[in-house]
């Protein structure tokens, strides 16, 4: 009885980008889209879900993440993937803000100085926080903490800083607690920050890799990504030569022209291969890197629609 | 914009739980009203409601007014309403807060767009000179449910109101002195009533009728019906909040028809009470 | 001009060609926009919405966070080219302001807010045509986006308008049937069937209010086919793209050798 104005079905283009919708008059037809999506489905393996679909029944099954049960039925809260670890069930969302957890490496920026803690925007839910217990201050690692430092916490970090840290706790409204309490965490510096949606970056090994262009990478689990001058191994300080200076330092290092490119070229293939929802690895971009530098193509044309779509058809067909 | 503390755990705990056995705290029915006080003033038009302690006090005035070019044939009503801190802790002035945008929007739908007043009967010379008629509501107390005490006190007065007689003679305009010629009632359509009943987080709770404060505050969601006595439906405004099946939105209109015949039934006799005693002061 | 044109000819159709219970076209974009963590786009028929949806996120506010759950703020906004005469409203405009509070109102009970305490959610709503039905997109585009930024809802939200002429119902007004004709908007949570939102404001006797009300509530139903339908889709183009990834990461075994390099600093 309730119908839609009928029209051409539209084609079906790749990135969602004005999807129209032709509705059927004809309310059989109706059943036979429900089948089409089962079908989906069923061929491509991964269940997906969107908000309001009954799951599974309670009785058999546990609630986990992205559910909830009403009615002794578990049913979907976010639109994504179904999971399903023994009886739990749970719904990953296809994309979300941050959903940290205990050991992440994350890359944040200083949002504001408290007492006793600094409060850093890591793309979560709620600033994270950084207690001032929890980074190694100048002076080695054993060094105790005296009033003086907290009285210059902003030499250490202030407003505007970024750095790179671990997930060490939650608090109990949900709030994530780092720590820099390493040689590999703290302030970062000659180099250049990348944003991207949190759900590309794939948990890996390591966190911190560096291309054989001279270029590090800091792939931060929160989205963030630093691409920086390579440091040579040598160049760090080992646990007894913890130098003040190095580590809370604001000055950038001497960089030349051609890691200056490199970095540049880095960050623009990650932008490229983020518009295109690709999922972001060392082995991933090391290819891309190697197909721009292929394709002579210049930095800057890296954001241009065409050579992002061949760079991510590149990387597709090889696999 | 500090916001006003929500009332205690045990506060709360007991009126959910009086709630559950259908008992309120000041010992209604749910679906009772508290019985509404109209006191007029010596001016026509001049209206004090109080239900309960919530009180609101209502006044129409009327003045000549040239009429907008778009409806030269139509009078112009204006409603003006505020919430001062005067009537609760909770208001403040400068912006306008959630509750003032509320119940200035829903007297404006109630009062005016649902046509009430003949705008057409206010007109006294095509194009050239209307009535304009301003409505200024101002809420003296607020101890819950304010919207359906201003919309009641706006209706009442704009019924008890009567302008002065015109007379139109080519050009000219005589308006009579109500002294002179006894004035004369607006042209009303209908008189719709407005009812607010509140829901809370238990869905198993029945809903109540014109919430007090607490009650208010305590609910999670709130349904206000403008109607008639006549069964026409002018406003039914149910902003998010829990979600209702649509037989229990169905049931409580129903419940709302009964109520906007008792009111009117008692409206109409105050109105006949206080103009008895009102005619022996115009001649 | 209203009442010259016919609403309902004697043959069934409307001003604009449909029958009685044909919905306008819909279109549902849930691409992404700018830094927004989900963004929809929304037409039914001539009326575009936009929306924008960020968070949940840090509050801008501190008095305003609640230590229990995440706040909703909405905003709207009406492109003064909107409307067939060009019209700036201002910030402050009492239509925009029960707008947005209405919009808000019928989302509180929706969003799983509990999920994140202290947090801010923004509901950015645009207008960018508006041919009636203005609550209606902007709901539904409101749900689409919430979908897209991942944030946990019970239930789809689905709203739907309705108008009766003399004794007809009809669905999905334009503004030249919504100036003439009793109208009221309803949003459905569609797996139970419970009404979130209901409003109208014309006169109407309440048996026609009965009927047109069963009526949007049904309608409801057809318009969360074609959300679901838009949601799976984007759901299903981003974790398709994921997992043509995810693939190649198993066949290539080098990169470890690179982290263990970053590991013995350790």
């Amino acid at each position: 009885m309730i119908t839609f104005a009928s029209f051409a079905a539209p084609p079906d283009d790749l990135y969602g980008h004005g999807h129209r919708v032709a509705h059927p008059i004809d309310p059989a037809d109706d059943r036979d889209m429900d089948i089409d999506f089962d079908d989906e489905e069923f061929v491509s393996g991964s269940k997906l879900t969107v908000p309001g679909e009954t799951l599974t029944s309670s009785h058999a099954f546990m609630r986990g993440h992205g559910t909830y049960v009403d009615n002794e039925q578990v049913i979907a809260s976010v639109a994504g993937t179904v999971e399903r670890v023994n009886k739990l069930i749970s719904v990953r969302a296809a994309r979300s803000r941050y959903n940290p957890e205990v050991g992440d490496l994350v890359v944040g920026r200083i949002a504001e100085v408290q007492p006793k803690r600094w409060k850093v925007d890591a793309g979560g839910r709620q600033d994270a926080v950084l207690m001032l217990s929890s980074v190694n201050l100048p002076g080695g690692v054993q060094r105790r903490k005296l009033e003086s430092d907290e009285l210059q916490m902003r030499t250490f970090f202030e407003e505007g800083d970024l750095l790179v840290a671990e997930v060490q706790a939650f608090f109990a409204d949900g709030a994530m607690s780092l720590h820099t309490r390493s040689l590999k965490y703290g302030k970062l510096r000659n180099g250049q920050l990348v944003i991207v949606p949190p759900a590309l970056i794939r948990r890996l090994k390591s966190h911190f890799t560096s291309l054989p262009c001279g270029v590090d990478l800091i792939l931060g689990l929160n989205g963030y990504i630093w691409v920086s001058k390579h440091v040579k191994d040598s160049d760090r300080e080992g646990e007894d030569g913890f130098d003040a200076e190095a580590v809370y330092s604001n000055r950038n290092d001497d960089i030349d022209c051609a890691t200056r490119t490199a970095i540049a070229r880095v960050t623009n293939i990650i932008r490229a291969l983020a518009a295109h929802w690709q999922p972001l690895t060392d082995a991933v971009l090391l290819e891309a890197y190697e197909w721009a530098v292929e394709q002579d193509c210049d930095v800057k044309d890296l954001l241009l629609d065409d050579v992002a779509a061949a760079l991510v058809a590149s990387l597709g067909g090889q696999h | 914009m500090p916001r006003p503390p929500s009332p205690s755990i045990p506060e709360r705990e007991f009126l959910y739980a009086s709630l559950k056995q259908s008992l309120r705290l000041d010992g209604r029915l749910p679906l009772e009203m508290r019985e509404p006080t109209l006191t007029f003033g010596p001016d026509l038009g001049w209206v004090d409601c109080a239900m309960g302690r919530t009180r609101v006090l209502a006044s129409v005035d009327g003045k000549m007014v040239k009429p907008t070019p778009e409806r030269p044939l139509e009078g112009v009503i204006t409603i003006h309403s505020e919430i001062s801190p005067m009537a609760s802790s909770d208001y403040e002035t400068g912006r306008a807060s959630d509750e003032e945008v509320v119940l200035t929007r829903m007297l404006d739908k109630v009062l005016r767009r649902s046509d009430t007043v003949d705008k057409e009967s206010l007109c006294v010379q095509a194009g050239q000179r209307v009535w304009h008629l301003r409505l200024t509501i101002h809420c003296l107390a607020d101890a819950g449910n304010l919207l359906d005490c201003a919309c009641l006190a706006g209706i009442v007065a704009l019924k008890h109101y009567r302008r002065p007689e015109v007379e139109v003679e080519g050009e000219d305009v005589t308006i009579h002195h109500p002294s002179e010629r006894a004035p004369i009632p607006l042209a009303m359509h209908h008189t719709p009533y407005c009812f607010t009943f509140a829901y809370f987080p238990d869905t198993t709770t029945q809903a109540v009728l014109d919430p007090t404060s607490l009650e208010q505050r305590l609910s999670a969601g709130l349904l206000s019906i403008a109607l008639n006595a006549q069964r026409e439906l002018c406003v039914v405004q149910k902003a998010g909040g829990v979600p209702l099946a649509p037989d229990e939105v169905m049931r409580i209109i129903n419940v709302a028809v009964g109520k906007a015949k008792e009111l009117d039934r008692i409206v109409e006799k105050r109105l006949q009470e206080d103009w008895s005693t009102r005619n022996v002061e115009v001649r | 001009m209203g009442s010259r044109v016919e609403i309902l000819n004697d043959d069934g159709y409307r001003s604009d060609g449909r029958r009685q219970f044909e919905l306008r076209d819909i279109t549902m974009d849930l691409s992404p926009r700018g830094t927004a963590d989900g963004s929809a786009m929304i037409t039914h028929g001539l009326t575009q919405v936009m929306v924008s949806v960020f968070g949940p996120r840090e509050a801008k506010m501190r008095a305003q966070t609640l230590h229990d759950r995440a706040v909703l703020n909405v905003e709207v906004n009406i492109a003064p080219f909107s409307t067939g005469e060009r019209r700036k409203r201002n910030r402050g405009d009492k239509r925009i302001l029960e707008l947005a509070a209405s919009i808000k109102s019928t989302f509180e009970p929706v969003v799983q807010t509990a999920l994140y305490p202290r947090s801010q959610i923004d509901i950015y709503v645009h207008v960018l045509q508006q041919d009636g039905g203005l609550l209606q997109a902007s709901i539904n585009a409101a749900t689409l986006a919430l979908v897209g930024a991942g944030i946990p809802l019970l239930d789809l939200v689905c709203a739907v308008t309705g108008g009766v002429h003399s004794t007809s119902p009809m669905l999905d007004l334009t503004t030249l049937e919504e100036n003439d004709i009793p109208h009221l908007t309803v949003a459905v949570m569609p797996k139970t069937g419970n009404v979130t939102l209901v409003t109208m404001e014309t006169r109407l006797h309440v048996d026609r209010f009965g009927d047109i009300f069963k009526l949007t509530c049904d309608a409801a139903q057809v318009i969360h086919q074609e959300m679901k339908r838009a949601a799976y889709a984007r759901t299903r183009r981003l974790v398709d793209a994921m997992d043509v990834d995810s693939k190649s990461i198993l066949l290539t075994g080098d990169n470890v050798d690179k982290d263990t390099a970053m590991n013995e600093l350790e």
